[in-house]
């Protein structure tokens, strides 16, 4: 079956002038979303994960600016294409954000108004982005509230942000963002603030939500650990660059690339008591200077000699299945994946 | 084998507010952390677990109950030699490495401050070289200690906190959610240096955090609290296969695993206190299995005590 794509980035490379060094952050990505999916974004702080997304939405920081390559958005109602890389206004952009492409940030402490009542926030983007008359409006915020699961609308309409609890505030930012009725919903470290048992709860409701409202999802993360129940696909990112991406099975039963590996095996869910737990030696790269060859390279004690000297294209697996590394190249040595994958497919974790 | 107790909690009570506002946040909490072992306290976000953290470094009164340290009193009024022993040896490593350093400080002063106040008279040159030792004790190098906070990335931060304890010597760390905080790759290197450091000195760790799957892999017992009341204790393998309580056991259900197909037919728990019934048969603390015990009723223990038979 053929998928709909909703956003195609081709190429993309993002730079950023920081006293007058150029830092390469975005290094020639190239990716599709499809519509109605949930696509994971993973990678270590630094990767460049949030800057990726961020130019979707027109946010970078104003030193940074897309250098090379197009993002093109498909989700207009009357299916002509948007090349977002090419937008300059910022009134260009206001069509645009929230109402086609919406955002979810890390921190629910920070994200909403602490003077404004949580029901006229959620208004604000339903008069905003939906025609209609204020009762209607409110009477949408009401059911927006109940979807999100929060109860007892009619009484929380009234309340302000210090009223709930940071699981309870996250679910109202989500709310803002559903009530934009946009098409694809980037949630960036949604659940990183929040405890764990409410971490499974709001990766719930996102699901749920997705369904509803037919949204497509991306799902910024650094926890490896937390995407195997939420996302249909997972990009591992590296440096600026998707080293692997797969579906989630093909992700967690069956990784090729090397950091990848690493990034499964230091898990604690897997950790043996009593044994070190896997970590990765060494620090990423320095994006300031020009990456040579394989950017995990160093930090990867199974290197090849080339892995130095030339950057790897991605190999593919399976049609769901690509990798960028030499290990797939027909002439590599062979190389035995970590233990770790074989402990999750058995299913032997707890 | 009778283990020695290094900290004994006993119906510990903090309260804070006054009259009409009280807010009781521990409610007669009672535990026991031998030497050398690693104790968990798990509990979502206002169970009280940093309440008690932060009772057991006086940081916060306690207004019920007793904290024995080697068997003597410590909290309340207290002589000022045993105070000055308890600051050396309780240490204490915070959650948000960004927040618990000083950021106009170097890192020089940073380690050694604790230091300076405990052995008044050290030496410039003694200071130095312990500040040396204290940085390579926990990998990083003695050159940082010219350096300022904001110099460093998360995991180095937490480091130069794991550093400011050990320079103390102490006998006993208080571990708040020290890696709650940080990237995974690097919450691997922090964890696996919190438990050489035990190996080589000898440690007991009181390990506070919310998440199991980290529990598991640091703790010989844990401890499950909520709403200031510990529901759950036993040896972590015993706790995590056999968990009796039904809030551990929504805790459990909630620990995100690698495995797809597993997560996809996962049921998630959520735990409703009003499945206990305690207006008649009151709760109390009983063991349920073998070194295993829980808050419960008579009813409940009977329930719990078939739940594992078959």
């Amino acid at each position: 079956m053929e998928r709909e794509t909703i956003l195609e980035v081709s190429d993309l490379d993002i730079t950023f002038e920081l006293r007058g060094k150029r830092l390469h952050a975005i290094r020639g990505i190239s990716l599709e979303l499809y519509r109605g999916e949930i696509l994971a974004i993973v990678g270590e702080s630094g990767s460049g994960k949030s800057v990726f997304t961020k130019s979707f939405m027109g946010l970078l920081d104003k030193n940074g600016s897309v250098s090379g390559g197009k993002a093109v958005y498909y989700g207009l109602d009357d299916k002509t294409a948007v090349e977002l890389t090419g937008i300059k206004k910022e009134k260009d952009w206001l069509k645009l954000r929230g109402h086609e492409i919406a955002m979810i940030m890390q921190d629910p402490m920070t994200s909403l108004n602490p003077l404004k009542t949580i029901g006229t926030q959620i208004m604000e983007a339903v008069l905003l982005h939906q025609k209609g008359s204020r009762a209607e409006a409110k009477k949408r915020t009401l059911q927006y509230l109940t979807d999100v699961g929060i109860q007892e609308p009619e009484k929380r309409f009234y309340q302000y942000p210090h009223e709930f609890s940071g699981g309870m505030r996250q679910r109202v930012v989500i709310a803002i963002a559903i009530a934009c009725n946009p098409q694809i919903l980037i949630c960036d470290e949604p659940t990183t603030a929040l405890d764990v048992t409410i971490q499974a709860q709001i990766l719930e409701l996102i699901k749920e939500l997705r369904m509803k409202y037919k949204l497509s999802v991306i799902l910024i993360t650094h926890d490896l650990g937390v995407v195997a129940n939420t996302a249909d696909r997972v990009a591992v990112m590296y440096a600026g660059d998707v080293v692997e991406i797969g579906t989630s099975e093909d992700i967690f039963y069956d990784a090729r690339h090397p950091y990848t590996w690493a990034l499964l095996s230091s898990l604690p869910q897997v950790g043996i008591k009593g044994e070190d737990l896997f970590s990765i030696a060494g620090t990423p790269p320095n994006l300031y200077a020009e990456v040579k060859g394989d950017a995990f390279a160093p930090r990867n004690p199974q290197a090849l000699k080339i892995d130095f000297v030339k950057s790897p294209p991605y190999f593919s697996v399976s049609p769901t299945h690509k990798a960028k590394t030499w290990l797939l190249d027909e002439r590599a040595p062979k190389a035995d994946p970590p233990p770790v994958l074989k402990i999750i497919r058995e299913g032997g974790l707890f | 084998m009778e283990r020695e107790v290094l900290l004994e909690v006993k119906n510990l009570e903090v309260t804070f507010g006054e009259r009409k506002k009280k807010y009781q946040a521990v409610k007669g909490v009672n535990f026991k952390i031998y030497k050398g072992e690693t104790f968990g306290l798990v509990g979502e976000s206002g169970s009280g677990k940093t309440t008690i953290g932060r009772a057991v470094m006086r940081i916060i009164k306690s207004s019920g109950g007793e904290i024995l340290y080697k068997g003597q009193t410590i909290n309340g009024d207290i002589s000022g030699e045993l105070d000055r022993k308890v600051i050396q040896e309780i240490q204490m490593i915070f959650q948000d490495p960004q927040a618990s350093l000083n950021e106009r400080a170097k890192v020089d002063y940073i380690v050694s401050e604790g230091l300076m106040n405990i052995e008044k008279g050290i030496s410039e040159q003694e200071r130095k070289e312990r500040v040396n030792q204290a940085l390579l004790d926990v990998g990083l190098l003695p050159e940082f200690a010219s350096r300022f906070p904001h110099e460093f990335s998360g995991g180095q931060r937490q480091r130069i906190g794991i550093a400011r304890s050990l320079i103390m010597k102490p006998e006993f760390i208080i571990a708040d959610e020290p890696i709650s905080a940080l990237d995974v790759s690097v919450r691997a290197q922090v964890l696996n240096l919190l438990t050489r450091i035990q190996k080589e000195r000898q440690i007991t760790y009181l390990f506070i955090a919310h998440d199991l799957s980290v529990m598991r892999f640091i703790t010989d017992r844990i401890a499950v609290i909520r709403k200031g009341e510990i529901v759950e204790m036993a040896e972590t393998e015993e706790l995590i296969t056999h968990a009796i309580h039904p809030y551990t056991r929504a805790l459990l259900s909630a620990i995100p695993m690698p495995d797809p197909k597993h997560e996809r037919d996962k049921k998630l728990m959520v735990y409703d206190p009003s499945i206990h019934d305690y207006t008649t048969d009151k709760p109390f603390w009983q063991e349920i299995r073998k070194e295993h015990y829980v808050l419960a009723n008579k009813k409940e223990a009977e329930e719990y005590k078939n739940l594992y038979k078959s």
